[in-house]
């Protein structure tokens, strides 16, 4: 019953009952695995399907967001190496020239609620350090931001020189003025117009 | 959020020098004009005669000292509460307090389904009221369509059955004939307990025409109308002059008839029985000149409609009258714009009872299940700007705005979560914001599409019933109910 109330707790933005009820989980000896996805991931799954919906609004999934993190504070020291790096590890940021990160944010916070390592490289970010971060951390997919039409151009000139570095990280592109077509267009991997979809846009990259 | 009886009265098209120059005119129309009547009336006529009334020899005209009206419209309720049986949409009609609901004649409906006009039904009328008791803006329900898939004979028990049992809401009609209200009267004490106590809560009121413009009684509706104050029924006093054709083309002279028109139903009723309670019933508008039809989406019925609130809170007297009317075919922009226009300036004005604001298409000819959706919508926004800018120093967030500092953001804060969905008007759902990718992946829906959404959705709950089973078996067995 206390998965379905960590679950429950996440729902409700209430960090101090996720925490409670995470470490009585472990104290309980529950599986880590367990509690990870019936309990936080599964949850911020509904979280972000009623985003989606429009029933819930940006501030509470990221306050869902923070009360799920600080569940998976208290497991982290306790993932095996395999379950640790088994979601995949994703490097994020706002493109070159850009300074706008309140999406970027959310879909950092979304992805690392569906328990992926995320590097936040932040905003104004050089295509160069997109490369070679990714290539430091091993990491599976590379996300770019742009808020501005004058900047999405630095999201075609990033995705292309992954592809001259010989990387096999996948890529995915979102912002406001972004499209799926433009995501065609500059050869990105995936897209999405929201944080949920972009965890499923990894998802599938991934999987 | 209840958007119900919010203050108006920020609009104000008359200066109070126009207000008293309008009613001062009135009051002379009615000394020097008088207004005429039709055989049937000489009870009526009698009663204002030996009040002090004049009636001339020829036995066609009436004509009202002054003193006579002003005593009289003095003695009329400052404030009527029109009861609901939901327990939540009592209307306390007084001063500004501005509410918005459903009005109108209408025989021609476009098909939820098909989207083609077609005749109106009973059955129409039933889920038409099922559809505004799930929209949590439209204050009452105001009959909005005629059934005309049953006798004419059968209309004023069948109609008020229909509304009565789909919602919760006031209910308002108009009544055919004197008959028809004892029928009426009879079938609501039954679900009220008892005639007493459907005087102590009106939970129905009539509509009474009384008065064809220009300055003549109707015999038919004024007989009801006096039946109803002596059995303490709310009345509304309507009447609806057409600038150009029914009242002069200037919307002062147009003013200036309604409020005497006014003047005279009042002091009838008073005279009938003093203190009954009744809204001054002006609803003033314009012929369209190209027709001489009815112009129900000009601007200035929105101006005029303000205008007639002012004459009647001068007098002290609660008002009906009329908003979001729009003389397009459908659910389009124009009755987008028209709708809104009037039904804004109505709100800001501060009328008390605007029926035909939600629903009504082609003037008052047609209604459609989702126009009512997107009126919900123009009316919720309408009062949310009665509630205006609240300043103070929780509203000012000074202290959050120290917390958050420079080149911060406030989207996690506390004060965020606490007012987000209290200080910016929610909808119905019928208005788009998604972005461009979210809208075509729901299907490009545009708003007429995404209103008809909403009205089956709202259709396609369990049906609830506000007739309890064991009274609806006495209704049937009493009257030749046709639902």
């Amino acid at each position: 019953m206390t998965i379905q109330e960590i679950y429950n707790a996440v729902l409700a933005f209430d960090e101090v009952t996720v925490t409670a009820k995470t470490q009585a989980e472990i104290d309980a000896g529950t599986a880590v695995d367990t509690i990870l996805n019936d309990g936080l991931i599964s949850a911020m799954d509904e979280v972000g399907e009623k985003f989606s919906a429009g029933d819930l609004f940006v501030p509470e999934m990221l306050m869902a967001a923070q009360a799920m993190k600080a569940g998976l504070e208290l497991l982290k020291p306790l993932l095996s190496g395999e379950t640790a790096r088994s979601k995949g590890t994703i490097v994020i940021g706002t493109v070159k020239g850009d300074l706008h990160d309140i999406g970027k944010n959310l879909v950092a916070m979304m992805m690392e609620g569906a328990g992926f390592e995320v590097v936040d490289l932040g905003v104004d970010v050089e295509t160069d350090a997109f490369v070679t971060t990714a290539a430091e951390k091993g990491a599976d997919v590379i996300a770019l931001s742009a808020l501005l039409t004058t900047t999405m151009p630095a999201m075609e000139s990033t995705i292309k020189a992954v592809k001259e570095a010989g990387m096999s990280t996948k890529t995915i592109i979102g912002g406001a003025p972004v499209t799926q077509a433009f995501a065609d267009q500059i050869g990105a991997d995936g897209y999405s117009a929201d944080a949920p979809g972009a965890v499923e846009a990894v998802r599938r990259l991934i999987a | 959020m209840s958007s119900k009886g919010l203050s108006g009265g920020i609009y104000k098209p008359l200066s109070p020098e126009s207000i008293e120059t309008l009613h001062d005119a009135s009051l002379t129309l009615l000394e020097d004009t008088g207004i005429t009547y039709e055989s049937g009336l000489e009870e009526t006529v009698a009663m204002l005669a030996s009040a002090g009334a004049r009636v001339d020899s020829g036995g066609s005209r009436i004509r009202f000292p002054r003193e006579l009206v002003l005593e009289q419209a003095a003695k009329a309720p400052s404030q009527v509460i029109l009861y609901a049986r939901d327990g939540k949409n009592d209307l306390d009609l007084t001063e500004d307090k501005v509410h918005l609901g459903t009005g109108g004649a209408a025989v021609k409906i476009l098909d939820l389904e098909t989207g083609e006009q077609r005749s109106s039904t009973l059955k129409d009328l039933y889920e038409i009221g099922r559809l505004v008791d799930g929209l949590n803006h439209i204050h009452f329900f105001l009959r909005p369509c005629i059934p005309t898939d049953i006798p004419e004979s059968e209309y004023d028990v069948n109609m008020f059955y229909a509304c009565l049992k789909a919602t919760g809401k006031h209910v308002m009609s108009g009544v055919n004939d004197e008959v028809g209200l004892e029928k009426i009267v009879e079938m609501a004490s039954m679900l009220a307990g008892g005639e007493e106590e459907l005087r102590q809560k009106p939970f129905i009121s009539a509509i009474t025409s009384f008065s064809i413009s220009p300055l003549k009684l109707c015999t038919q509706s004024t007989k009801i109308m006096q039946a109803c104050n002596r059995r303490g029924i709310p009345v509304a006093l309507s009447a609806a002059p057409m600038s150009g054709s029914t009242s002069p083309m200037t919307m002062a002279g147009t003013l200036a008839q309604l409020h005497a028109e006014q003047l005279a139903g009042i002091t009838i009723c008073q005279l009938t029985q003093p203190g009954a309670p009744l809204l001054y019933g002006g609803i003033p508008g314009m012929a369209n000149m190209a027709t001489m039809g009815y112009r129900g989406g000009g601007v200035e019925c929105g101006m005029m409609n303000a205008a007639i609130h002012q004459l009647a809170a001068h007098i002290h007297v609660p008002n009906y009258n009329s908003a979001g009317l729009s003389d397009a075919k459908l659910p389009d922009a124009q009755a987008g714009w028209e709708k809104a226009m009037t039904v804004l300036l109505g709100a800001m004005g501060g009328s008390n009872y605007m029926h035909h604001s939600a629903g009504m298409l082609e003037s008052m000819l047609t209604v459609a299940h989702e126009q009512y959706v997107i009126d919900d919508e123009i009316i919720g926004m309408a009062c949310k700007v009665l509630r205006g800018i609240d300043v103070d120093a929780e509203h000012l967030a000074l202290d959050i705005i120290d917390t958050v500092g420079p080149a911060g953001n406030f989207m996690m804060s506390p004060h965020t979560m606490k007012y987000m969905r209290s200080e910016y008007f929610q909808g119905n759902g019928v208005t788009d914001s998604k972005s461009r990718h979210q809208w075509e992946q729901g299907g490009s829906l545009d708003t007429r599409e995404r209103a008809r959404g909403i009205a089956r959705k709202i259709l396609q709950t369990p049906e609830k019933s506000y007739i309890p089973e064991a009274i609806d078996q006495k209704i049937r067995q009493k009257f030749n109910i046709l639902l």
